[in-house]
């Protein structure tokens, strides 16, 4: 049997390098909502943007004077360094929340930046409907750099490039290269979100002033709810969320900009080239298309037969509208939370929980089970079926269409029932957890179980400033597993294990 | 893994983590600290007065096509003479009613007449034949006032989506924004459960409007010690800055 070898000084001075990168990239993005707070005049805030970008630089600047390496990077290293730093961006980030008074604790500010980062989009914040612009923003800029990916964000502008954050990328979660090259890749991604976030934003605004903005508040809701749209994070400026507008003009803008964060970026090229045959073939297309319209319509019955909406616009802006803001993990709100439980019956909160569930396109900015997973286990259960009906001697072939016809692996089918099956013990975590405080109902602890460790944002009232530290801290950790598909924090694990047991090198 | 180095050479392992954890604890306990001094105002000035009483006092729930019994239970509570009576002269009749009780029953509530008073938040929106608000009724708006140098947090705001007729929208000065309370309004009207006019919203068709309090301008007061933190280290990240890029170019 293979000895594990125990991690030395220089593995760790290693992480500590990339840990430092990820802190300087998060120090920085504080830059913009301090130079906000300045210009009007919001002084406390303006500090407290000051002391956690001043940490975080000097973090990075301690980390880059004293453990720069030229070592190369494994996957091991790549796993534990992506792990590390979905939890060290939000403990960072949540100092200027924490310094703003309007969380309840510790455990609060954590949660609403990891929601924030994670772009799960639920929200623990007090008074959100008078909060500062620039501590607003804040929280949707983290939005938006968690959705492109912190890491790739940071290391395509900041490290090296090439083969070293190759690892990284993929151990953030991105099963899709985009292009041959990452840098490549990185700055694609950037160009879509950059031109879309010109033309989505461009058309909110116009929007927004023919609801009855002013323009300048139209730009400042714009741009955020750009950011959370795209970002499928699910922030929202006001309390009410999208209810707020009463425009069916913004909810389709903001339902268009939803679709758009959660199509894989492998699909954003393809249509960026102008050849939309491998959007519609591709396995995740098909499958997001079956399952929402399934779902949809399972999601109308139950309305209408819980007598909630008996009108077509009713559905379309209350129902799909949901239905939309679940399936592409973003988690806007045209519903107060209370309604799903007291106003939409039993079917239509399933159907929705189904949509939360299964989560957005893998290499999106979209969270859940992904589309692809679940396309691949469907694939595998009627390949099974195929086996089983053929004569023995049959050689059965499965094939789908991803990215480049594929042909069904056992381990393609073996790894993606495992992640399945993690997110389920993800949310029977979260379900257990929040029925052991025994306050709620299984419908409540089932929803928001699902959305939290989906990274999905939808509530349905039981994430609130009041909510027990301990249920945060569960949901903390779902957000964290959910964001990294659960290998870089087994990973993490290993490595902390190893750390302890390991046999030192000789 | 790397292992280019003896044993002797490297840094203990452990004491790095250990330190790491322990710069992350004093972290935390100093921002904690430095919030924790926060100077504080005293907002029991902020009170709305003449709010009057609501018809019902608790929040009694339902469940559409689930339990369904207490809807009509609430019905007759809101139209029950003792209820009307709690409410002031001006509106006679249809009880206050609060956000919170039309979410945990809003069939209950649907084509009710009732009073509700909240803080006009955000913007308006004119559209034809009145505009569009958003009023909270929840502790910021008729007891502490927004949270701004204080710690009376009392969760989510909650509030109704209302439909201003007619020119009511013009008698609001100012809505609620940062550091301003807007307007506190008592509005009557009806409230919709799923209002058509608003893609099945759950609304109040507000046709009376009465002005309980005028805009509150509040001013947070600067904390001094975490201004001058800020600033020290500021100058020690920028410090620490170009300590790295020097030792970057050796």
């Amino acid at each position: 049997m293979t000895a594990i070898l125990r991690p030395d000084a220089d593995d760790i001075k290693l992480i500590g390098y990339y840990l430092g990168k990820v802190l300087l990239g998060l120090g920085l993005l504080q830059l913009i909502p301090l130079v906000t707070a300045l210009t009007l005049g919001e002084w406390n805030s303006a500090s407290a943007f000051a002391i956690g970008a001043a940490i975080a630089i000097i973090a990075w600047a301690l980390s880059d004077g004293l453990l720069a390496t030229r070592q190369p990077l494994s996957w091991a290293h790549g796993m534990v360094i992506v792990a590390l730093a979905w939890l060290l961006g939000p403990i960072a980030t949540a100092v200027p929340m924490l310094l703003s008074g309007r969380f309840t604790d510790p455990v609060h500010a954590l949660f609403e930046s990891m929601s924030a980062l994670t772009t799960t989009g639920m929200s623990v914040i007090h008074d959100l409907d008078h909060t500062p612009v620039s501590e607003d923003l804040f929280r949707h800029l983290l939005q938006i750099a968690g959705g492109l990916g912190i890491i790739i964000v940071v290391l395509s502008v900041f490290a090296a490039g090439g083969a070293r954050i190759t690892t990284l990328y993929a151990s953030e979660g991105r099963d899709e290269r985009v292009l041959p090259n990452i840098i490549r890749t990185a700055r694609f991604i950037f160009q879509v979100a950059s031109t879309l976030f010109v033309v989505g934003t461009t058309a909110l605004v116009i929007a927004l002033v023919a609801t009855g903005f002013t323009f300048p508040r139209a730009v400042y809701h714009g741009v955020n709810l750009f950011f959370a749209s795209f970002a499928t994070g699910g922030f929202s400026v006001m309390q009410s969320s999208i209810i707020y507008y009463h425009s069916a003009t913004v909810e389709l803008l903001v339902g268009l900009i939803m679709v758009a964060g959660t199509l894989s970026f492998g699909l954003h090229l393809a249509l960026w080239r102008g050849d939309p045959r491998d959007v519609l073939r591709h396995l995740e297309t098909r499958t997001l298309t079956v399952t929402t319209s399934l779902l949809f319509a399972l999601l109308c019955v139950g309305l209408v037969r819980a007598g909630s909406y008996d009108t077509v616009e009713a559905l379309l802006r209350k129902g799909l509208f949901t239905m939309v803001s679940a399936a592409s993990s973003t988690g806007h709100q045209v519903n107060v939370g209370d309604t799903y439980l007291y106003d939409w019956g039993l079917l239509a909160p399933a159907a929705i929980v189904g949509a939360m569930a299964m989560g957005g396109m893998a290499s999106s900015t979209a969270g859940g089970i992904k589309a692809l997973r679940v396309g691949i286990t469907f694939k595998s259960l009627t390949h099974e079926i195929r086996r089983i009906l053929l004569p023995e001697s049959a050689l059965v072939v499965t094939t789908y269409h991803a990215g480049k016809r594929q042909v069904l692996r056992d381990e393609n089918a073996r790894a993606a029932t495992t992640v399945l099956l993690l997110f389920i013990a993800s949310y029977l975590l979260g379900i257990t957890t929040a029925l052991a405080y025994g306050e709620l109902d299984l419908t409540q602890a089932i929803f928001e179980a699902v959305s939290v460790g989906s990274n999905i944002g939808v509530s349905i009232g039981v994430v609130n400033p009041g909510m027990p530290d301990g249920l945060a801290l569960v949901y903390i950790l779902q957000m964290w597993l959910g964001r990294l598909e659960f290998v870089a924090a087994f990973a993490l694990l290993g490595y902390l294990f190893s750390l302890a047991r390991g046999r030192a090198r000789a | 893994m790397t292992g280019s180095h003896s044993e002797r050479s490297r840094p203990p392992t452990r004491r790095l983590l250990v330190g790491a954890v322990a710069v992350l604890v004093l972290l935390l306990a100093g921002v904690v600290w430095l919030e924790s001094l926060h100077p504080q105002l005293d907002p029991s000035g902020n009170a709305v007065q003449g709010v009057p009483p609501l018809a019902l006092d608790d929040e009694p729930t339902c469940r559409r096509f689930v339990d369904e019994a207490p809807i009509d239970d609430i019905r007759q509570r809101l139209e029950s003479q003792a209820a009307i009576e709690r409410v002031e002269e001006g509106f006679p009749s249809g009880g206050r009613i609060s956000s919170t009780q039309v979410y945990l029953c809003p069939s209950a509530y649907d084509g009710k007449e009732v009073t509700y008073v909240g803080e006009v938040v955000g913007e308006l929106l004119p559209r034809r034949g009145g505009a569009w608000a958003q009023v909270n009724d929840d502790e910021y708006a008729l007891v502490t006032g927004p949270v701004v140098g204080h710690r009376e947090r009392a969760g989510f705001n909650t509030g109704l989506s209302v439909w201003l007729e007619g020119d009511l929208a013009d008698r609001i000065a100012a809505p609620g924004r940062p550091l301003l309370r807007g307007d506190v309004v008592l509005l009557r009207g009806t409230i919709l459960r799923a209002d058509p006019d608003d893609g099945g919203g759950i609304t109040l068709r507000a046709t009376e409007l009465e002005t309980l309090a005028g805009p509150l301008q509040l001013e947070a007061p600067l904390h001094t010690l975490q201004a001058v933190i800020a600033v020290v280290l500021s100058l020690l990240a920028a410090g620490a800055s170009l300590w790295a890029w020097q030792v970057r170019r050796r």
